[in-house]
């Protein structure tokens, strides 16, 4: 198969974030010492080349970067000191940007304008929203259900979680189809591999073997712990959340709330501490977009607690108020960065590994059919 | 025979003596007649053992010694030598190599090979009995050169011979000199304007009163022999004129590779060579060419190192040194003229060796990518509307094809040795496969040729840049004075010897001589042919081709050679 070169690549994901990518003379070094990479795909050497050499194709169709998981070591390890691991990333953002049809990816993730516009004006909805629609305000006791009646706030979470996952799910098709190629694919292979989808989603489990240390995949894994099961609550018992009732303090709906709320806050201030003191591989280089991500989840879970904290000391306006404030940081979230932002990464990641699963099932039915069919 | 002779056996501390019994040999030589001195040394080429054949030869009153030892490539000087500091004629000394050709090649055999170092001893001793003193002849140089070609290296050269007080005539073929370095405009380092250089050693070359500079000019022929030459040129206005000098240089540089019709796309004309590229890039040309957001892509080694863009190419065999450099260069120039444009560099092998280095990594900073091809399977290019596709394979990928869509491919085209076939016709200085000069050692002896008094500098005898092309005129020039400003050369006496009383002159000699070393004369009442004794060679051609056997070399002759051949057969000495 030829692949046409094309040489903007280079110039293109260097918006992303990618460091020097000229430094880089393909010496294999940072392959060699990557633990991710021993067998099967190899990177990030190869998945630089292609970058400097600008096969976008080839690129598009590369799960390389999704089975990275920046532990850093390539970059210690890189005689020229290009940054192989931060090529990853950045080589990562240019792929959410380039499977997304919509086009928003490329602009948030190469525009601060663009970004933070567009968060603007999700929260400004939600402001607009409440200014008309809002409910009664009672003033002589809490009652939020009635400034906002929980069927309406779960309805529109699942209007905005659709667009968002309709979203991710043409993109997920697109990735798909990049990566699968024209190669034949069993269609019973794709329910054998599920499981490999589910287990990377949640445990992450690649990430044990990056590096030394497993401090930030445990950090990581508790987060996503909390963040499933706020997902989870949010989306399917938002009525046993959202209620005026005060439950005593070791009532679940208080416990759980209290767990989540701090995980998701202390975990996000842990790893912006890292990205201020740039003391891990990971944490050495920002893109705007990565400061985003955190701040918005530990804006998320701060407003939370703090509709709570307001609401069993009794203080309605505030409750309302910070109510406001929280579906407004809210709203961007489930709006912009999940479809298209640094929170696809949790469905690309497991998704990317999945397909490989695929190929891998369906190559070995091919061999193992032969004997049968010959 | 009379005459005594001393015979030395060396051990060459045991590459002889482990594989020849050389006490043996001693033995079987000793009782030979004529021989006085049979005796076996550890190291003959040391000291001690050389102030030992001294004293033998002055004590014994020897009249020829053979010294049975290593190859004479390695010591027949040191041996000459060693008879002339004792009073001996250094022609009354023969060396019988026992080493390469018994010991070395007998390794198995200790019997056979004892057995042949006798035969060879034997031979030699017959030889050093009928030897006879001779004397190397001077031929008086003239203290002028001719330079052919006057490119950088030859205007070089010119200058330094010059400045040595040689008088020098420069031959040039084309009408302006300069050579290929007058059409540089930017050369590395320091951005260095060829034109301006060669300007500056032209007004220089003016200036100098000792030398002449003839352009449009040809060499047509030439006679003598080194200190004397004969040679004719025809110069621009059709008329020949005939140069007297002591020595010749010839520095005809390179030319660069034409690629067949097709190769690489040659002949499309979105499809130009590296030094035409540099020409509309340094002469601001390159703006019609390109734009912002084009694509150039160079493609490496064509015309070098086998590399086939088609059937019908001829690239040559080797490397062309100058190539890697010079196509990283321009990728810093055309980055710098136009930061827009992409380049793609497709090589073999990156060879920018020595300060050439730096250019490569700042290419490569400038944002120009690198491909290697495998070199059994060299890019294609293809037309393709009004863009070229180049189809290459990348070994960094596993060999996967990639495809560039080119506005622009540079062919980055090595040296081929200019067209010389009179040149060599005329001096008779061998060319290697590739057409380049040869010289007479690749190392030790880089500038000069089997002829001697001609020598070879700059780009025409293998690929150099411009400074090692400088470096290697200054080499030729100093080879040159050295030669010419001793005022005499010595050559060696084995020259044919005619005996004008069998001659009649039929002119066979004249016709079989390489060398042209042979005229006739007229001599006492008759035609007989004669040996011009510093054209002669001592290659002996001539001698069998008499058919009155009037032909005899001295050093070599008949009557030698004969008895030789009988002691190997095993008569007596
Ligand atoms: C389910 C909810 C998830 C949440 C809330 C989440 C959150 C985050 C956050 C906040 C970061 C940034 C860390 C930092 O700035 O230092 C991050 C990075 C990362 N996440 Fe997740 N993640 C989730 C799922 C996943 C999954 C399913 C995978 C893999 C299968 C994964 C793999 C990674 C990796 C490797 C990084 C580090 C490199 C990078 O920033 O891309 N995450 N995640
Ligand atoms: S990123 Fe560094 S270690 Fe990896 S191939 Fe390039 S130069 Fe070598
Ligand atoms: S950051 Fe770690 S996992 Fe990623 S490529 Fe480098 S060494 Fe491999
Ligand atoms: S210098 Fe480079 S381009 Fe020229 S022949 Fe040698 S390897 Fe090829
Ligand atoms: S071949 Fe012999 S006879 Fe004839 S010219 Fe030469 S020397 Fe004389």
């Amino acid at each position: 198969m030829t692949s046409r070169v094309d040489p903007k690549v280079k110039e293109e994901v260097q918006r992303f974030g990618a460091r020097d990518l000229s430094l880089c003379f393909n010496c294999g070094t940072c392959t060699a010492t990557c633990p991710l990479s021993a067998e099967g795909p190899s990177f990030p050497r190869k998945i630089i080349h292609l970058l400097q050499v600008g096969l976008r194709e080839e690129l598009l169709s590369s799960p390389e970067p999704w089975l990275c998981y920046y532990c850093g070591e390539c970059s210690t390890s890189c005689p020229r000191e290009a940054n192989p691991g931060e090529t990853m990333m950045s080589a990562r953002r240019w792929l959410i940007a380039s499977y997304d049809c919509t086009g928003i990816s490329r602009k948030i993730y190469t525009s601060r304008v663009w970004e933070w516009g567009l968060i603007a004006a999700a929260s400004l909805l939600v402001v607009l929203l409440f200014a008309i629609f809002h409910g009664p305000i009672v003033t002589d006791r809490v009652a939020l259900n009635t400034f906002a009646p929980v069927e309406w706030i779960s309805l529109a979470d699942h209007v905005a979680a659709l667009f968002a996952l309709s979203i991710l799910g043409t993109n997920a098709l697109r990735m798909a189809r990049s990566i699968l190629g024209k190669n034949g694919v069993s269609p019973l292979a794709f329910v054998r591999a599920l499981p490999v989808f589910f287990v990377n989603l949640f445990t992450q489990k690649r990430w044990k073997e990056c590096g030394e240390s497993q401090r930030e995949w445990i950090l990581h894994l508790l987060l996503v712990a909390s963040y499933v099961g706020m997902m989870v609550i949010i989306i399917f018992f938002l009525s046993w959340f959202q209620t005026d009732e005060i439950h005593p303090f070791f009532h679940p709906q208080r416990l759980v709330g209290y767990a989540i709320a701090a995980i998701m806050m202390v975990v996000p201030i842990l790893f912006m501490r890292g990205r201020v003191r740039r003391d891990k591989e990971i944490h050495r280089f920002s893109h705007p977009t990565d400061w985003t991500f955190l701040i918005l989840l530990f804006l998320i879970a701060l407003t939370g607690i703090l509709v709570h904290v307001f609401r069993i000391s009794g203080m309605p306006e505030a409750t309302y108020a910070a109510y406001v404030i929280h579906l407004a940081v809210d709203a961007p979230w489930v709006l912009v960065i999940v479809p298209f932002g640094k929170w696809t990464h949790i469905v690309y990641r497991p998704f990317a590994l999945y397909l490989l699963a695929v190929k891998e099932y369906s190559l070995r039915e091919a061999v193992e059919g032969q004997p049968e069919t010959a | 025979m009379e005459g005594k002779v001393g015979v030395f056996i060396c051990h060459c501390g045991g590459n002889i003596s482990d594989y020849v019994d050389v006490e043996k040999v001693k033995e079987a030589i000793s009782g030979l007649p004529g021989v006085v001195v049979s005796t076996t040394t550890m190291f003959a080429c040391s000291d001690a053992a050389q102030q030992e054949i001294i004293d033998s030869i002055e004590d014994e009153g020897l009249d020829g010694i053979v010294v049975a030892s290593c190859s004479p490539k390695l010591h027949l000087h040191t041996f000459r030598g060693v008879a002339a500091r004792a009073g001996l004629n250094p022609y009354r000394y023969v060396h019988v190599n026992i080493r390469e050709q018994c010991s070395w090649a007998h390794r198995k055999d200790r019997d056979a090979a004892t057995e042949k170092a006798v035969a060879l001893i034997r031979a030699g001793v017959a030889r050093a009995l009928r030897s006879e003193s001779l004397e190397r002849f001077r031929v008086e140089t003239r203290p002028s050169v001719l330079v052919v070609g006057a490119g950088i290296s030859g205007l070089r050269s010119a200058l330094a011979l010059s400045e040595m007080g040689l008088s020098v005539t420069i031959v040039e073929r084309e009408e302006e000199p300069g050579g290929f370095f007058r059409k540089v405009r930017n050369a590395y380092p320091g951005g260095l304007d060829g034109r301006e250089v060669v300007d500056s050693l032209l007004s220089e070359v003016a200036a100098r009163e000792n030398i002449t500079l003839f352009t449009g000019a040809q060499v047509v022929e030439k006679k003598g022999t080194v200190g004397d030459f004969q040679v004719k040129i025809r110069v621009s206005d059709g008329s020949t004129v005939t140069l007297l000098v002591g020595a010749v240089l010839l520095a005809t540089g390179f030319e660069p590779y034409e690629p067949a019709p097709g190769e690489f796309g040659f002949g499309h004309p979105r499809v130009v060579r590296l030094p035409e590229f540099l020409e509309l890039l340094d002469g601001g040309r390159g703006m019609s060419l390109l734009k912002d957001g084009d694509t150039v892509a160079f493609i490496y080694c064509v015309g070098s190192r086998g590399t086939k863009g088609c059937e019908e190419a001829r690239p040559g065999d080797y490397c062309s040194r100058y190539c890697c450099g010079a196509a990283v260069h321009t990728a810093c120039r055309l980055a710098e003229v136009f930061p827009g444009v992409s380049q793609y560099h497709l090589f073999r092998d990156m060879r920018t060796y020595g300060k050439l280095e730096a250019l490569y990594e700042e290419a490569s900073r400038e944002g120009a990518v690198f491909l290697r091809f495998p070199g059994d399977s060299p890019p294609a290019v293809v037309p393709d509307g009004e863009r070229l596709l180049v189809r290459s394979k990348d070994t960094l990928l596993g060999g996967e094809e990639v495809e560039i869509a080119a506005d622009l491919v540079v062919l980055v085209t090595g040296m081929v040795p200019r067209e010389n076939s009179g040149l060599v016709e005329v001096f008779k200085v061998p060319v290697g496969r590739d057409g380049f000069f040869n010289e007479v050692h690749p190392k030790l002896r880089p500038v000069e040729t089997v002829i001697d008094g001609v020598f070879i500098v700059g780009a025409g005898q293998g690929p150099k840049t411009a400074q090692e092309a400088v470096a290697s005129a200054l080499a030729g020039s100093a080879k040159c004075a050295s030669l010419l400003l001793k005022g005499y050369v010595e050559l060696e006496p084995f020259v044919a010897e005619v005996d004008r009383d069998l001659c009649e002159w039929c002119g066979e000699c004249e016709k079989v001589c390489p060398y042209g070393a042979i005229r006739q004369v007229h001599c006492e009442g008759k035609e007989v042919a004669e040996i011009v004794p510093a054209l002669c060679k001592g290659g002996g051609s001539c001698v069998p081709a008499c058919p009155k056997g009037a032909i005899d070399l001295a050093g070599f002759r008949d009557s030698q050679i004969r008895a030789m051949i009988d002691a190997l057969a095993g008569g007596g000495a």
